[in-house]
C-alpha cells in the first residue's frame, strides 16, 4: 500500500496521553486535512509524521517504507510552519535554498530548482529580499517554495494560514489548492479552521480529544456527520442541536421536541425505542422563511436579525432553545423582523442518540 | 528580526519538554540511551568542553578546599597532608586581623548600599524627566563610560587626584587656604574615597535597570495622571517609584546578597599598609597571607569561610528575589 | 512627555534637574580630562599644582619618556594577545554549549544547568584556584590566562537563554532539510542570535582588556604582562621612587604626567570601541528580554 498509512499510532507524554491509536490510509496524491478544536492531537500527529516528534506506539509508513526510528530528514517529507521559520538572515533565494545546500546539492542545480520554484510561486521578483522585506502573502509563499524545492513524497502544512489576515487567507487558500492540482504531491494539512478543511480537501479528517470522529469527504462530513460532535464542528453557524426524545405514533417514529412533533421516516434502528432521548440536527441553510413544498412550520421568537448582505441569520428561540436559521435576504431585510414562523425541509433533518452522541440517521450510517 | 511568536508554537515548546521525560513504551532503558545518544550525539559532543572546563577551573579548586582542614605543605600536595580538623578556623578567629577584614567588609558593603544603591535610582529618575533627547543621551554615554574603565586605571587616575603634591584636589583645598592632606595614607579617608569612586565609576552604569523598569511602566498611567491635574513631581512619586519598586527590590536583595563581595581588586590598588586599618578586606587579608606570604592553608581556611557565609547570603537573596519577581513585571 | 503642556513649575522642575544631571555628568568626565590636560603638561607645572583643565607649558615629554620604553610596547601587544585570544575561546566553549543547553532534548539539561549556575553561588576562592593552576602547570603561562577565564556562568545563561527564546520551529524546519546539530547551531541560530553574541563578546573583550589581578598574580615574565599590570608597576614604581622624581622633573615630566600619559594610552582603545559598545551594552545587561 503506497501512500501515507498510520497504524494505531499513540502519543504519550509521560502519563499524559494525547492521541489516542489513530488509523488513518491517505492515498498517494491525495489532499487530506485534519481538523479539530486545539488540543485535539491534531498537530502532534502532523509532527509525529515529520519526525519532530517520537511515535509511542504504533506504525507509520510511506510508500510501504516504515517510518518510526526514520530522522526527519530522512523522510522525504517537507513542512510549512504556522510561523513560516523564515530565516530571518537570509534573504529569499536562500531561504527556499537552505535545504539544498545543507544536501550539498550541486550549486547550478540549486540555482535552477530556485529558479522554477519562484516561477511557480511568482516570487522571481523577490529572491534578493529579505524576509522582513515581504509581505505575509509574500512570506507564506517562500516557506512554500522551501518545501516544493525538496520535491518530497508529501507535503505537511502546520495551520500555515492562521497567521494571515482572512482575505489574504482567502486567497492563499486557494493559491494552496491550485499548487496542489499542479503538483500532485500528496499533502497533509492541519487546521483549525472547518472552512479551510471544507474548502481544501479531498477528504477530511475531524480529530477530538486525540481521536478520530470521522473521516470524509467535505460533502459527506456536511450531509452526514457521524455525530454530535462533527455535526458541531462542520458548517457555519453550527448545525442546531435540538434536546428531545423519541415517540411513536400510528404512522412512524416522531422525535418529540418541546411542544414539536417532527416525523422522522421508517427505519429499524428507531423501533421500539419509545422516550429514548435523542438530539434533532438541523442545518441553519436547511431552514427558509417562506414554505416550500414538503416542509413543516416551526413556531419561533424571533431575537435578533444578523445581516451578512445576501443572507441573514436569524437568532431565535424555540421553546427556550436557541435556533439559528441562515436565510436569503434577496438584498432587503424588513420583511424579516416580524417572522415568527419557519419552515424546515425534513428530509435534511438528522437525528442523534442524545447519549453517545452517535449519529441515528440511516444514510450517516451508510455513510461511513 | 521577525521571529514571529504565536501559542501553539509554544505549546510545542511544552510538549517537546515534557518529551525528555518521554519513556519508551518498549524496549530497555540502555537500549532507549543508546538510541537517543545515536541521535543526538552531536549535542553532547557540544557541551563537553565546557563540561570539562568548568571541572577542571571550577571544581576541582572546590576540591582543593580540603587544604582549609590540613597542613598543606607544597611537597605533599592536597591528598598527601594530613588533617588537622578545625585548627585553622581556630587560628583565624583568633586573629585579629582577620576579624578586622570582616568587619572592614561588612562596613564598607554596608556604607557601599547606603550611598551607592541609591545613586542609579536617583539617577535613573533625573534621566527621566530630562526632556531634551540628545542632551539626555550625551549625558548618558559619559556616565556610563567609567563602567568600561579598569580599575587600574580608576586607581591611577585617584591616586593621582588626591597626591598630596600635585593633586588636583589639594590644589582647590589650596585655593581655600586649606592645608594639603595625604588623602591615601589616611585610614579616615579610605572609606569615603573608595565609595566616592565606586559611585562615580558604577552609579551611570547601574541606572540602566532601572531606566529600563521606568521605560516599562505603561504611559496610560502618565496620560490620566495629566488628565487628573498631577505635575511631574507627584507623577514621580505616585506613578514611577511605585512602578519600579520591585525591580528596586530585587536589586537590593542582590545587592545584601553580595555583601562579602567587595570589589576587592580596586582596595588592592587603593590601600596601603597604613590604612589597613579602615581597607583590610577579606579577600585582600587572604591575597597577602596566601598568595603573598605562602601561608596557603590558613588563607583557603578563611577563603570557605567567606564563601560559605557569601552562598548562604545569596542562596537567601535568590530565594527573596524569586517571591518577589513573580509579582514584579520581570 | 510634551514640554508645551508642562506648567510653569513641571518646567522649572525639569531644568533643575537637568542642570543636576549636568553636574553630575561633568563630574564624571572631569578626572579625565584632568588627566588628559596633565599628561600633556610639564613636570613642574604638574608638581606645583597648576594644572587644572588645561595643560600647562604644554609638553609631550612624557609621551616620550613610555613610548621609548620597550615594555609599554610588549605590554601593549600582549593585551591585544589575551583580548583577542581569550574572547574567541570564550565563544567556542560558550556558543556550543549554550546551545546544548538550550536544546529540551538534552537528557540531564537540569542537572548541567545546576551544575553551571552553582559556579555563580559558591566559589573556591584564590587560594585552591590559584594552587589548581600551578598542579595544571599553567602558571606564567599565556596559554594558561586565556584559557582559564574563557568561561563564566553568567555569560552561558544570558546565551542560553537566548537561544530558548528564538521558537523551535526554526530548529524544526532546519532538520526537516536536513540540518545536523552543528548546521543547525551556525547557519541558524547563531545568525538569529547576533545581537546576544555580540554582547557576550563586548563582555568578553572588555574584562579581557581590563584583567588585571589574576595576570599580576600568575604571570612573572616582564615579557608576558599585559598593559593593565605594566601599567600598575609604573604608576607604584614611579610614586616610590624618590630619585626618579628629582632627576626626571628636570627632563620635563614627573611620575604624575608619566602616570597619567599611559593611562592616556591605554584608555584610547576603550575611547575607540565605546561609541560600537554602547549600542549593544543597554541591551545586553538587561538580556533575556531581549526583542527586536
Amino acid at each position: 500500500m503506497s501512500g501515507v498509512v498510520l497504524n494505531k499510532i499513540v502519543k504519550k507524554y509521560g502519563a499524559l496521553q494525547v492521541v489516542h491509536g489513530i488509523d488513518l490510509k491517505i492515498d498517494p496524491k491525495e489532499f487530506v486535512v485534519l481538523v479539530g478544536p486545539s488540543g485535539c492531537g491534531k498537530s502532534t500527529t502532523l509532527r509525529m509524521i515529520a519526525g519532530l516528534e517520537s511515535i509511542t506506539a504504533g506504525t507509520l509508513a510511506v510508500d510501504d517504507r516504515v517510518m518510526n526510528k526514520v530522522a526527519p530528514k530522512d523522510r522525504d517529507v517537507a513542512m510549512v510552519f504556522q510561523n513560516y521559520a523564515l530565516y530571518p538572515h537570509l534573504n529569499v533565494a536562500d531561504n527556499i535554498a537552505f535545504g539544498l545546500k545543507i544536501r550539498k546539492v550541486p550549486k547550478a542545480e540549486i540555482r535552477q530548482s530556485v529558479q522554477e520554484v519562484a516561477e511557480i510561486l511568482g516570487l522571481t521578483d523577490y529572491l534578493a529580499r529579505r524576509p522582513s522585506d515581504l509581505s505575509g502573502g509574500q512570506r507564506q509563499r517562500v516557506a512554500m517554495g522551501r518545501a516544493i524545492v525538496r520535491h518530497p513524497k508529501v507535503f505537511l502544512f502546520d495551520e500555515p494560514l492562521s497567521n494571515l489576515d482572512a482575505k489574504l487567507r482567502t486567497q492563499m487558500r486557494a493559491e494552496i489548492k491550485r499548487l496542489h492540482k499542479r503538483l500532485g504531491v500528496t499533502s497533509i494539512y492541519v487546521t483549525h479552521d472547518q472552512v479551510e478543511a471544507m474548502t481544501l480537501a479531498d477528504r477530511i479528517v475531524v480529530m477530538n480529544e486525540g481521536r478520530i470522529e470521522q473521516i470524509g469527504t467535505p460533502m459527506e462530513l456536511f450531509n452526514n456527520p457521524a455525530n454530535r460532535f462533527v455535526a458541531g464542528f462542520i458548517g457555519s453557524p453550527p448545525m442546531n442541536q435540538l434536546h428531545g426524545f423519541l415517540e411513536a405514533d400510528d404512522a412512524g417514529p416522531v422525535a418529540q421536541i418541546g411542544r414539536l412533533k417532527v416525523r422522522l421516516p421508517k427505519s429499524e434502528v428507531l423501533e421500539n425505542q419509545n422516550g429514548k432521548p435523542v438530539v434533532l440536527g438541523i442545518r441553519p441553510e436547511h431552514v427558509t422563511v417562506d414554505e416550500v413544498p414538503g416542509s413543516f412550520p416551526i413556531r419561533i421568537n424571533l431575537d435578533l436579525v444578523e445581516t451578512l448582505g445576501s443572507e441573514a441569520l436569524l437568532h431565535t428561540d424555540l421553546d427556550g432553545m436557541t435556533f439559528v436559521a441562515r436565510v436569503e435576504t434577496l438584498g432587503e431585510i424588513s420583511h424579516l423582523s416580524g417572522v415568527d414562523t419557519l419552515h424546515v425541509k425534513p428530509d435534511l433533518l438528522k437525528l442523534f442518540d442524545a447519549e453517545t452522541g452517535r449519529s441515528l440517521s440511516v444514510d450517516a450510517r451508510t455513510g461511513t | 528580526m521577525t521571529i514571529q511568536e504565536d501559542s501553539s508554537s509554544r505549546n510545542s515548546d511544552v510538549l517537546a519538554a515534557f518529551e525528555t521525560e518521554d519513556q519508551p513504551a518498549s524496549g530497555g532503558r540502555l537500549e532507549a540511551a543508546i538510541d537517543h545518544l545515536r541521535r543526538e550525539w552531536q549535542l553532547y559532543l557540544m557541551l563537553l568542553p565546557m563540561v570539562i572546563w568548568f571541572i577542571v577551573f571550577l571544581y576541582k579548586p572546590m576540591y582543593g578546599l580540603q587544604i582549609a582542614f590540613k597542613d598543606y605543605s607544597i611537597f605533599r600536595g592536597i591528598a598527601g597532608s594530613p588533617w588537622v580538623g578545625l585548627e585553622h578556623f581556630e587560628t583565624l578567629f583568633a586573629n585579629d586581623q582577620f576579624l578586622r577584614a570582616i568587619k572592614n567588609t561588612v562596613t564598607i558593603s554596608a556604607l557601599n548600599l547606603l550611598f551607592g544603591f541609591p545613586a542609579p535610582i536617583i539617577l535613573a529618575l533625573m534621566f527621566n524627566e530630562v526632556l531634551h533627547a540628545s542632551y539626555k543621551r550625551t549625558a548618558q554615554t559619559i556616565v556610563y563610560l567609567p563602567h568600561f574603565i579598569s580599575s587600574v586605571i580608576i586607581a591611577g587616575i585617584v591616586i593621582t587626584a588626591f597626591s598630596p603634591t600635585a593633586g588636583i584636589v589639594n590644589t582647590i583645598m589650596g585655593w581655600f587656604g586649606l592645608d594639603p592632606v595625604y588623602f591615601l595614607t589616611q585610614p579616615e579617608w579610605f572609606r569615603p574615597i573608595f565609595i566616592g569612586t565606586g559611585i562615580w565609576q558604577e552609579a551611570g552604569f547601574g541606572s540602566i535597570v532601572f531606566l529600563a523598569a521606568i521605560a516599562g511602566v505603561n504611559p496610560s498611567l502618565y496620560e490620566s495622571a495629566v488628565v487628573d491635574g498631577a505635575n511631574r513631581w507627584q507623577m514621580m512619586w505616585k506613578i514611577t517609584i511605585p512602578s519600579i519598586l520591585p525591580t528596586i527590590l530585587i536589586m537590593l536583595i542582590i545587592r545584601i546578597g553580595n555583601i562579602m563581595e567587595v570589589s576587592f581588586e580596586l582596595v588592592i590598588l587603593l590601600y596601603q599598609p597604613a590604612t589597613y586599618e579602615t581597607a583590610d578586606v577579606v579577600n585582600t587579608w587572604i591575597y597577602r597571607q596566601g598568595l603573598q606570604s605562602g601561608q596557603y592553608d590558613l588563607a583557603a581556611a578563611a577563603g570557605l569561610f567567606n564563601a560559605v557565609v557569601a552562598f548562604i547570603l545569596v542562596m537567601t537573596a535568590n530565594t527573596l528575589s524569586r517571591r518577589f519577581s513573580r509579582t514584579s513585571l520581570w | 512627555m510634551n514640554w508645551n503642556l508642562y506648567s510653569r513649575g513641571d518646567k522649572f522642575f525639569a531644568i533643575v534637574v537637568s542642570i543636576l544631571i549636568g553636574m553630575f555628568t561633568v563630574a564624571t568626565l572631569y578626572p579625565f580630562i584632568y588627566i588628559a590636560a596633565l599628561s600633556f603638561s610639564s613636570g613642574f607645572a604638574a608638581q606645583a599644582g597648576k594644572v587644572v583643565l588645561t595643560p600647562i607649558d604644554a609638553t609631550l615629554e612624557a609621551y616620550g619618556y613610555i613610548l621609548k620604553d620597550p615594555q609599554f610596547w610588549v605590554s601593549y601587544r600582549n593585551t591585544f594577545i589575551y583580548t583577542i585570544g581569550g574572547t574567541v575561546m570564550s565563544l567556542a566553549f560558550i556558543i556550543p554549549g549554550a546551545y546544548a543547553l538550550s536544546r529540551p532534548q538534552l537528557k540531564g539539561r537540569r542537572f548541567f544547568n545546576l551544575f553551571i549556575a552553582f559556579t555563580m553561588w559558591f566559589n573556591a576562592g584564590l587560594i585552591p584556584f590559584f594552587l589548581n593552576m600551578r598542579d595544571l602547570n599553567l602558571l606564567d603561562s599565556m596559554f594558561g590566562i586565556i584559557l582559564a577565564f574563557a568561561v563564566n556562568a553568567f555569560n552561558v545563561i544570558l546565551l542560553r537563554n537566548f537561544f530558548e527564546a528564538i521558537p523551535k520551529s526554526f530548529e524544526e524546519a532546519a532538520r526537516m532539510d536536513g540540518a545536523n546539530d552543528f548546521q543547525v547551531l551556525w547557519k541558524v541560530f547563531v545568525p538569529l542570535s547576533k545581537p546576544a553574541i555580540a554582547t557576550i563578546t563586548l563582555f568578553c573583550i572588555v574584562s579581557r582588556w581590563n584583567g588585571f589581578f589574576w595576570a599580576m598574580v600568575l604571570l612573572q615574565s616582564e615579557d608576558k604582562i599585559p598593559l593593565q599590570v605594566f601599567l600598575r608597576h609604573t604608576i607604584s614604581n614611579l610614586s616610590d621612587d624618590d630619585e626618579f622624581a628629582i632627576v626626571q622633573t628636570a627632563a620635563g615630566f614627573s611620575a604624575e604626567t608619566v602616570t597619567a600619559a599611559i593611562i592616556v594610552c591605554s584608555i584610547i582603545p576603550v575611547l575607540i570601541v565605546y561609541p560600537f559598545i554602547q549600542k549593544y551594552f543597554e541591551k545586553g545587561i538587561l538580556l533575556g528580554g531581549v526583542k527586536e
